[in-house]
């Protein structure tokens, strides 16, 4: 449509690209947690409960440049909410910094605090709980500037009639409720409101989900607008990737509380290097005739609870690409296989005495008797694997079976750790840039920044990363 | 690719209808007036098809879906149409006494009394819905669910086209007398066992466990599963999906999306595919239907809809979405508002003429369905389909009132006066309905 507009956008990219060599960022966040507390109450505490920690955000770091748009996506419960709130001290951190034009958020306090307030705004999800419905709209974005007692009453109301006009909405309609507009029109509502104070940095929590497509797209296109209008600095928080892949310059994939890779947009979605960047791309249908002959590999189960994460790297459990011990000869869809099972052993997630078809084995004292261990063997194995195994895996699973006839679950477990153990499973892979694959990359990566969580790009656990499908 | 094409042609040349709507109108009557949520609606299902049905939220879809199921409520009512479902069996059994209903094969729905819609109900329609959190009991485990699902339709069928044994076997006493009886227990052993199998069809793992546990210990991936388990007890021929995988996240929406065309190949099952989500329409779909303001605006193949698309709601629909993989440029909204459905504002005229771009003199008077380029079965509410745009017979820009401004959702009434500004959602008649909340 209008390319001019577009035209600005790839400079401010550019300028956002010269900013990360050398100025500092607007906001650096360094290894933020937000822990929530469960049984945490006085009476748990009187009866001797433990507080169980929910690891919603768990250590993430990233920079946002001034006049960039960084996407945080990830599926829900990842944390990336959490972010948004805690980063714009809406919420106490466990842990970590946050680093606003150089001061750290959590130290401000008095004038500074407000300061920060004002130029940092955040627009909601939901327009239809996020507006006071006893407020008339002209007040709603009036309210901001109240607060921060700007200018005198006339100004005010001026500054709000601009606001209203700039955001696509009639200023006849100052008077009017929230209940009054449609879903588009109080996401309108809502952004006049982050942008009364004239802000340096916005935070859109899901800004467009609550919305039809549409209407959705007027409201990416408005956005997108006032960016380049106010020069404002974007965090935009998503689960829909090709809102993302619009609007986001850069943008920091989150799963269960980590960030497993960043990286410039067209280079994410183009070279996407993490196996669950991967996934997470192929998963969206597109909207295009041609998607019916597009083979997906879905990734199986699901996201792992944020109570009790899995140990080293957090998507292992559901990984396709996890990796086998460097001494094994094994197919990745055996290991696959194998990891799960695992997994349920460990857990405990198998119930023993459900095992055969009619006639169930018969547990005395937690033990299957003698004659039908390897009936019982074969029955657990059958219902636990879908697949074959090759002959020597398959007699190491059938050791571990055994064990499971005397209820030994440990024994279990260690039987197959010992054959199977993953580098996955021991180190939690840090974020970083693979030194091999940005030399050997340099077409898609221009060298730019793209680190990614993840051991298959290490250097010491395999010689070269597999190319992507 | 070719084997694609293969399936399409073989279904064409022998495609049998297995449901036939015809000029179906569902309307509320609200205290603000009538809602014309589906108005004169045909369809036409083949035996065996995807069928998807895309639109915005209030566009009537949901209430399409609900009018095949019977599941309109007061103030709702079906008003108009007929609902013919190909069904010989069926056919014969109510010949002697619903004469007027019967067609050849074909029954007319809304010819039989309710109890008799209502026996099909389990056996030859099914219905998963959107929300699978609030679509199962707490207080009752998934098996018990699954397993009454089944009883009630071992029953129905051991009793065909009554509905006695859904609904009068089972009282207040008797389920105090099963707590010290076990003869008098509802669910029966063979039922539980089956509800373990349709819990293995679906791909849950360990089913004999999972049957014990109650909904909120299944995440919402496996809660989904276990509905579309519950809507295959009775083995349905046709399934209506109502946003099926709206509530979920993109990973767990790919397995249920696979999942559903692996049971709709194994089973031959006709699938009525409700969504907002294009993606999922061009994923799952063989034909497809654009609504807008309760009415199909266009229909056919998916090649039709996506590649050959006469309508301009198509075409704006289609130009909304954030392209996945291609370059980024600005998108190009539909102006506007989904339209209200109150029978007083709605104009004699097309629908959509006040945010389409090409809106012309012609279009102030309601279009027929035109046949459209394409194949056999691409139709299209839209003067387009016949004559092209002509910039001399264009509508004068704010025509409509204030639509000339792209920017705002303002609404295109220009007999609009203060006080009856609804908020358009409030105005949608069912609540749940909309997909696109998320």
């Amino acid at each position: 449509m209008s390319s001019d507009l577009s035209d600005a956008t790839g400079a401010e990219t550019a300028d956002a690209a010269s900013d990360a060599d050398g100025e500092q960022p607007l906001v650096r966040v360094e290894g933020l947690e937000k822990y929530f507390w469960e049984n945490d109450s006085l009476i748990d505490r009187l009866l001797g409960d433990e507080p169980v920690a929910v690891r919603a955000v768990d250590g993430v770091s990233f920079d946002i440049h001034e006049g960039e748009t960084l996407g945080l996506v990830g599926e829900s419960g990842c944390g990336k909410s959490t972010t948004g709130e805690t980063l714009l001290r809406l919420q106490e951190p466990t842990n970590g910094r946050v680093e606003f034009d150089g001061e750290n958020v959590y130290d401000l306090d008095g004038s500074e605090l407000t300061d920060f307030r004002r130029s940092a705004q955040v627009v909601f999800q939901d327009p239809f709980s996020s507006l006071d419905p006893r407020m008339t709209i002209g007040d709603i974005v009036q309210q901001p500037l109240d607060v921060h007692d700007v200018g005198t009453e006339a100004e005010r109301e001026e500054r709000v009639r601009d606001l209203l006009e700039r955001v696509g909405l009639s200023v006849d309609q100052l008077d009017r409720f929230p209940h009054e507009f449609s879903g588009g029109q109080r996401q309108r509502i809502g952004i006049a409101r982050a942008l009364a104070l004239d802000p340096e940095f916005l935070v859109l929590d899901e800004p467009t989900s609550a919305l039809d497509v549409s209407v959705q797209a007027q409201v990416l296109n408005l956005l997108d607008d006032l960016q380049t209008e106010f020069d404002l600095t974007y965090l935009l928080i998503s689960h829909d990737l090709s809102v993302i892949r619009h609007i986001c310059d850069r943008v920091a994939v989150m799963y269960l509380g980590e960030i497993v890779e960043v990286g410039p947009a067209d280079d994410l979605f183009e070279d996407p290097r993490h196996p669950y960047t991967q996934a997470l791309l192929e998963s969206v249908p597109r909207a295009s005739t041609a998607e019916q002959d597009r083979d997906i590999e879905t990734l199986s189960g699901d996201v792992p609870s944020p109570r009790d994460p899995p140990s080293g790297c957090r998507f292992r459990t559901r990984c396709p690409k996890v990796i086998p011990p460097a001494d094994l000869e094994i197919e990745q869809a055996d290991f696959r296989e194998l990891m799960d099972l695992r997994e349920r052993i460990e857990r405990r997630d198998v119930s023993l005495e459900t095992v055969g078809e009619d006639g169930r084995f018969e547990f005395e004292d937690g033990s299957v008797p003698e004659r039908d261990v390897s009936a019982f063997v074969t029955a657990l194995k059958d219902r636990l694997l879908d697949r074959d195994l090759p002959a020597e895996h398959d007699a190491v699973v059938e050791e571990a079976l055994t064990e499971l006839a005397t209820s030994n679950w440990d024994a279990a477990a260690e039987t197959l750790r010992a054959e199977y153990q993953s580098v996955c499973e021991r180190e939690n892979p840090p974020l970083e840039t693979p030194a091999s694959w940005a030399g050997a990359d340099v077409d898609s990566s221009e060298g730019e920044d793209h680190p990614v969580a993840c051991h298959l790009y290490a250097e010491s656990t395999r010689s070269a990363p597999e190319p992507d499908p | 690719m070719t084997e694609t094409e293969m399936d399409t042609t073989t279904r064409n040349t022998n495609a049998e209808e297995i449901l036939r709507v015809s000029g179906l109108s569902t309307r509320f009557f609200t205290q603000e007036g009538q809602v014309n949520a589906v108005s004169d609606l045909d369809l036409r299902i083949e035996r065996g098809e995807v069928f998807g049905i895309v639109g915005e939220s209030g566009s009537g879809k949901s209430v399409t879906a609900r009018s095949l199921m019977d599941l309109i409520e007061p103030p709702g009512e079906i008003t108009e149409g007929k609902i013919e479902y190909n069904d010989p069996d069926l056919a014969d059994a109510v010949r002697d006494d619903y004469p007027q209903a019967v067609d050849g094969e074909y029954v007319d729905l809304l010819e039989v009394p309710a109890d008799v819609r209502e026996s099909l109900r389990g056996t030859s329609f099914s219905m998963i819905f959107q929300d699978p959190e609030s679509s199962f009991n707490p207080t009752l485990t998934v098996g018990e669910q699954l397993a009454e699902a089944v009883e009630v339709q071992r029953r129905a069928s051991a009793r065909p086209r009554s509905t006695r044994a859904k609904t009068q076997d089972y009282t207040l006493a008797s389920f105090a007398l099963s707590t010290v009886l076990p003869s008098r227990e509802y669910v029966s052993e063979e039922s539980r066992e089956r509800a373990i199998e349709l819990l293995e069809m679906v791909g849950i793992p360990d089913p004999v466990e999972r049957a014990d546990e109650y909904p909120h210990e299944y995440s919402g991936g496996m809660l989904q599963r276990a509905m579309i388990a519950q809507a295959l007890a009775g083995e349905p021929d046709v399934l209506v999906a109502d946003e099926p995988t709206t509530a979920l996240d993109v990973t767990i929406q790919a397995q249920i999306l696979d999942l559903l065309a692996e049971i709709q190949e194994e089973t031959g099952m006709t699938i009525v595919l409700i969504t907002h989500n294009l993606g999922v329409i061009a994923r799952m779909c063989d034909r497809v239907g654009v609504m807008y303001a309760g009415e199909i605006v266009e229909r056919g193949t998916l090649e039709d809809v996506f590649d050959d698309h006469v309508h301009p709601y198509t075409e704006g629909l289609l130009g909304s979405i954030p392209d996945l993989e291609g370059a980024r440029g600005r998108l190009q909204p539909i102006p506007g508002n989904v339209p209200s459905l109150l029978d007083s504002e709605m104009e004699d005229r097309c629908y959509f003429a006040d945010r389409c771009p090409n809106a012309m003199e012609d279009c102030l008077d309601h279009p027929p369905e035109y046949d459209a380029d394409g194949s056999a079965d691409h139709e299209v509410r839209c003067v387009l389909a016949e004559r092209d745009y002509e910039e001399s017979r264009a509508l004068p820009e704010g025509y409509f009132g204030e639509t000339e401004r792209p920017a705002a959702d303002k609404h295109a009434d220009p007999d609009r006066t203060e006080e009856d500004v609804q908020p358009e959602r409030a105005e949608q008649p069912v609540d749940d309905s909309g997909g696109d909340r998320l």
